[in-house]
């Protein structure tokens, strides 16, 4: 690969170091220096003592006004910054690179600098709290306090949507605190492309946050030393991952896990189909429908499935028409051949399923089917079930109760009775098609706040 | 003719031409195969309507399909929604069912199995030729049985074959896993080629230790070549209960173990150490493990002889392609792709099946990579499954 994936300030400088070489699934081959338990402390050194003079130097508005410089080269092709991150992307992924800019770009949204100070003005009313003692704001007024997050936070990625890395890191940055990251394996280099961006717009920031990444059965020294050394660790991935981390961490308070959720998409009665068809397809293709939003399962509720099927299909094959798409690797084409032949042959023989295809395996659309929760992770497919009303939908969701992320909607005609719905679920927003997979900067991920959960809090009565 | 009638024909014509070959393996021409494979297809297609459905959506029909390379293959998924005969279902029919699968929502796979016969005639010299090692092997096996006795040629479909070594089964028997084609191959191969003293040694719950040792001990207190057949997650259990133990038995030259499964990395065992405890226990050197490939929707087997080397034999009713598994275009030798095997003992149901195991071709031999592990996980969006389970999971 030709970005370098690793940002490690303070590593000690050596001869002969050994390197551990990985893999993406992709193909892209990589190496990331070994981690010794020296060089661990080393680097948790350094950015602990770099967060900490950060502290006393500079605003948080400066840090958020650097950071989104350097967020924003990242997320601009036009910037030799973004081009670097976008080809870092595109071949670790084997993703054409238009998606990937257009991946970028679409994060890059949410790390603006207006986006990020919404963040903090919605969470804490504003950045003095960041920076000093204070009595005024949102939270908690009435006495002096101050708050931010420890001096150290480390950030474990085993799988997420391209570019959270770069999220996460920035809202450790926001609280002040030194940044340690265990990049994710599938993308290691985009956060390294941020964290040399950063460095060049303020390096004291750059040196604030360190990234690479080890394999998931090894890195014992920086796996112990990092645990060890962060006040607060944060793992974004899937539930084995999650529990691999939770495991490590002593406390639960010291722990802030994003785990695997879904998205559903819902076309209420008065939707038009073919436009809720076009606002889902655009859903469901953003960054490959790899997010805990993106949508699996969609609902015709009151309306004929089939024909929100059918119009999903021709929209998805306008999608992938207009930006081309990786083709599936091995074992997610027999998978996905293997989804469409189960629902051909149940259609054949006589139930109500129907199963519309791409070419090449560009898209899936699967109508009907004895289960109407199933989905099978595999990209771009769709399953479509047919619901008499909100109520009946919310006894199909049930089962999925605390699972859903986000509840995508078209049509107005019973949308009070879906959020209620969606509230019963756990899901942590209800939002029209068509947005469903680009959040706004400030949402609540998982249902929480982003910056509260990372902060300590100190009041001086 | 009725359809029954024409099926009856084809059959008995595959039986009488897998029996021939047992005789003389000789490969078969091209265009014998595709005829045969051609009106397997016609039958197929004219008598099972989803089939014909299916083909039709492709744009194919018996005029269209011009060679046995343009049957539509019918994936292995198929099989979880639908029973695909040629034949009407009948009482003397064999209904076997594949284990669920995560991808498959834990549903099972039907093959049922019209023409008994045909399975038996197609299973029977295969595993002569490539487990009991074809007449070269029986003459080392009748050697060692009796002092210099050679063997003649011809293990065929039945009564005429040599019965020099004693076959253990380590598969749970026909009888307590009626719907298992291993065990219905196991039982059958047991009868069919085993000298006295071949038996079962599976019970309800599995291989029975003790049983599979005493076996052993008596096979080497004889001098009779043992034949052992077992999966390899069995085998594998029954040398660690032989290790732990610290037992071993040197079972007679000319013995051969015919294991099932078990490629690298799955079940979580490495066939090679496998291998390698078993000449430590039982005296079986690497190349006398025969590494058998079977699926229940295959009624043909292919078989891996080559120590470290997982390329695959078999009949020459049985023809494997291996297609890129996005277009479903064939792929070059040395590319790995999806299987797609073309299978005449299907006769009866579907004869060109695609599989979701991946393999290549190498110097014309078939290569196995293995069963394909499914999409990996991408990003933070998991299957529901996985997603009700984790919860289910935490309680």
């Amino acid at each position: 690969m030709r970005g370098v994936p690793w940002h490690l300030p303070g590593l000690p400088g050596r001869d002969g170091r050994e390197t551990e070489a990985g893999r993406t699934a992709a193909g892209a081959s990589f190496r990331v220096p070994a981690l010794s338990r020296e060089d661990a402390e080393a680097v948790a050194d350094e950015v602990r003592a770099a967060a900490l003079e950060g502290r006393g130097r500079l605003a948080t508005a400066r840090v958020i006004e650097a950071a989104a410089a350097a967020a924003g080269r990242v997320a601009d092709p036009s910037d030799p910054a973004g081009r670097e991150a976008a080809s870092t992307l595109s071949e670790e992924l084997g993703w054409p690179s238009a998606l990937a800019e257009e991946t970028l770009s679409g994060m890059g949204r949410s790390w603006t600098e207006d986006a990020l100070h919404r963040v903090v003005e919605r969470e804490l009313g504003g950045t003095a709290v960041l920076d000093g003692w204070t009595d005024e704001g949102a939270i908690l007024p009435g006495r002096r306090r101050r708050a931010s997050g420890p001096p150290l936070l480390f950030v474990v990625h085993a799988g997420n949507v391209p570019g959270v890395a770069v999220t996460a890191a920035i809202r450790g940055l926001l609280v002040r605190s030194g940044v340690l990251s265990r990049a994710p394996g599938s993308e290691p280099g985009l956060l390294a492309c941020f964290a040399r961006a950063l460095t060049a717009e303020e390096p004291a920031l750059g040196r604030s946050l360190a990234t690479t990444w080890w394999p998931a059965d090894g890195g014992e020294a920086a796996w112990d030393t990092w645990v060890k050394r962060a006040g607060k660790v944060v793992v974004y991935g899937g539930e084995e991952a999650v529990r691999g981390v939770r495991g490590r961490v002593p406390g639960d308070e010291d722990l802030v896990a994003y785990g695997p959720r879904l998205g559903v998409a819902v076309a209420l009665p008065d939707a038009s189909a073919g436009e809720a068809a076009s606002a889902l397809a655009a859903d469901v293709c953003a960054y490959e429908q790899q997010g805990c939003v993106s949508p699996r399962l969609a609902y015709a509720v009151g309306s004929d499935p089939l024909e929100l099927g059918r119009r999903l299909a021709e929209a998805l094959e306008e999608e992938v028409a207009r930006l081309p798409r990786p083709q599936p690797d091995e074992a997610t084409a027999v998978a996905i051949r293997s989804a469409r032949a189960e629902a051909e042959f149940a259609g054949l023989a006589g139930r109500d399923v129907h199963v519309l295809g791409g070419e090449g395996l560009a898209w899936t659309v699967v109508v009907g089917g004895e289960d109407p929760l199933l989905t099978l992770g595999l990209p771009r497919l769709v399953r479509v079930h047919g619901a008499a009303g909100v109520e009946e939908l919310g006894r199909t969701l049930g089962p999925l109760e605390g699972r859903v992320q986000t509840v995508g909607y078209a049509g107005r005609e019973g949308l009070p009775a879906l959020a209620d719905l969606a509230a019963r679920l756990g899901a942590c927003r209800i939002a029209p098609l068509g947005e469903v997979a680009w959040p706004p900067a400030d949402w609540l991920h998982d249902g929480r706040p982003q910056l509260l959960p990372l902060l300590r809090w100190t009041e001086w009565e | 003719m009725e359809r029954r009638d024409r099926l009856n024909a084809l059959a008995e014509e595959l039986e009488e031409r897998f029996a021939a070959w047992g005789r003389d393996p000789r490969p078969w021409p091209d265009d014998l195969f595709g005829e045969l494979a051609l009106r397997a297809f016609e039958l197929q297609f004219e008598h099972v309507p989803v089939y014909r459905e299916y083909c039709r959506r492709r744009g194919a029909d018996p005029a269209s399909v011009d060679g046995w390379r343009a049957v539509p293959p019918v994936p292995t998924a198929a099989f979880r929604e639908v029973e695909l005969t040629v034949a009407a279902p009948g009482p003397g029919d064999l209904v076997f069912r594949t284990s669920g699968t995560t991808r498959g929502g834990g549903r099972r796979g039907t093959h049922r199995v019209t023409h008994p016969d045909l399975y038996r005639a197609a299973l029977r010299p295969p595993f002569a030729r490539f487990v009991l090692g074809g007449s070269r092997g029986r003459a080392e096996a009748g050697r060692a049985r009796a002092g210099g006795r050679p063997a003649g040629e011809g293990a065929g479909a039945g009564a005429e074959a040599i019965r020099d070594h004693r076959i253990g089964s380590l598969v749970t028997a026909f009888e307590e896993a009626p719907d298992s084609s291993l065990s219905f191959m196991c039982d059958d191969v047991l009868r069919t080629f085993g000298a006295p003293g071949s038996r079962q040694l599976a019970g309800e719950s599995g291989p029975d230790a003790g049983a599979a040792l005493a076996f052993a001990e008596g096979c080497a207190a004889d001098g009779v070549p043992a034949c052992l057949l077992a999966t390899t997650l069995g085998l594998d259990a029954w040398l660690r209960e032989l290790e732990a133990g610290g037992t071993s038995v040197e079972l007679p030259a000319g013995s051969v173990i015919m294991d099932t499964g078990g490629a690298k990395g799955r079940d979580g065992l490495e066939r090679d150490d496998v291998l390698r405890r078993a000449r430590s226990a039982l005296g079986v050197p690497p190349g006398r493990v025969v590494n058998e490939l079977g699926m229940t929707e295959l009624l043909s087997q292919r078989y891996g002889r080559v120590p470290g080397r997982p390329l695959l034999e078999g009949p020459p009713w049985l023809k494997t392609r291996v297609l890129d598994p996005t277009t479903l275009e064939p792929l070059p030798e040395g590319e790995a792709g999806v299987l797609c095997h073309v299978d005449l003992a299907n006769a009866g149901s579907a004869v060109a099946v695609l599989t979701e195991d991946l393999g290549r071709m190498r110097g014309g031999a078939l290569e196995w990579v293995g069963r394909s592990p499914g999409a990996p996980p991408r990003g933070c969006s998991l299957a529901t499954a996985e997603l009700l389970e984790a919860r289910g999971a935490r309680g």
